[in-house]
């Protein structure tokens, strides 16, 4: 598999050099329009040629085609946990964790947004957050008891014995809407006249 | 192979894979946690060109007729995760036996996303 990905790297990288030779080499005027004319009728001129440029374009559909599924197919079965049981394997995605960990962000009140990125690799599970905090929270306390719960929350969950290395990027201070909400009604609030329910009969 | 096949003395009893595959998307949504069978490229497209039959559940009949069947399932948020997929295993491997005698090789359970409930 390795030396398909180098193979595959190496053809593009080879077909890139060449289209980017080609304009630098029209870019010089050491290619004339009437050249490529020429070419371009010589291919078309014989049949045999004609075959070979169809069959060309054909090899190169299915190279990239090939490629692509390979390297999707890595980095699908990259971004997986996967444990085995009596009847056979169970992988889970890792988007599924970062749903579960999106889902943490309703259980605390002072996290306004919550962004996770799950990697797994041979240190354990790595958790990335870039959160948004609404402006009361205190962020050092906050931030460690975010670590813990979404610690506790995949242990108990995945049930999986690795290290879990939770980081936290707090990206923005966000102010609370709701609390602006509230101090602009109390300011609309009409201020009472002085013996306003004065007279009044009960 | 896209059938597993049997024979009596009255002729041949055939199961398509895709009788395999219902089966077990079946018993798979029949656990408590589990909110869907997942989906693949394909059975989006066709979900998106109205036709719902097509299941993402992979079926794989061997030569020495052994099944092997990959589910993709989304589950509800708040459930333990290798609990209900072991579960999902059990009740496919129950299914499958108890309705098409067929010997099961290896279930396995892929889980794709985590739902509210």
């Amino acid at each position: 598999m390795r030396f398909f990905t180098v193979l595959g790297i190496v053809f593009y990288a080879v077909m890139i050099m060449v289209i980017g030779l080609a304009l630098i080499v029209f870019a010089f005027d050491l290619f004339l329009p009437a050249d490529i004319n020429n070419l371009l009728i010589f291919a078309q001129s014989s049949q045999n040629s004609r075959v070979v440029i169809g069959l060309s374009g054909a090899l190169l559909i299915l190279i990239s085609f090939s490629f692509a599924q390979i390297i999707l197919g890595k980095f699908q079965r990259e971004r997986t946990i996967a444990f085995t049981t009596s009847s056979g394997q169970v992988t889970i995605s890792l988007s599924a964790v970062e749903d579960l960990i999106r889902r943490l962000a309703a259980i605390i009140p002072e996290v306004k947004e919550l962004r996770p990125n799950v990697v797994a690799n041979k240190k354990g599970i790595i958790v990335e957050m870039r959160v948004v905090l609404r402006s009361e929270a205190n962020i050092p306390e906050l931030t460690g008891r975010l670590q813990d719960i979404t610690k506790s929350k995949i242990q108990e969950v995945l049930g999986v014995d690795e290290q879990i290395i939770i980081r936290i990027h707090v990206a923005k201070i966000a102010h609370d809407e709701k609390d602006n909400r509230r101090k602009k009604d109390s300011e609309k609030d009409e201020p009472a006249i002085p013996f306003g329910g004065y007279g009044r009969v009960v | 192979m896209n059938r597993d096949e049997s024979r009596n003395e009255l002729g041949i009893l055939k199961i398509h894979r895709n009788v395999i595959s219902s089966i077990s998307s079946i018993a798979a949504s029949e656990i408590e946690g589990v909110k869907r069978v997942g989906r693949d490229l394909k059975s989006g497209l066709m979900a998106l060109l109205g036709k719902s039959f097509s299941s993402a559940i992979k079926v794989d009949i061997s030569k020495n007729e052994e099944v092997k069947v990959e589910i993709p399932i989304v589950i509800k948020y708040g459930y333990n995760i290798p609990e209900t997929a072991n579960r999902v295993q059990e009740n496919v491997r129950l299914a499958l036996e108890k309705m098409s005698n067929l010997s099961i090789k290896e279930i396995n359970v892929n889980v794709q996303g985590i739902e509210r409930g």
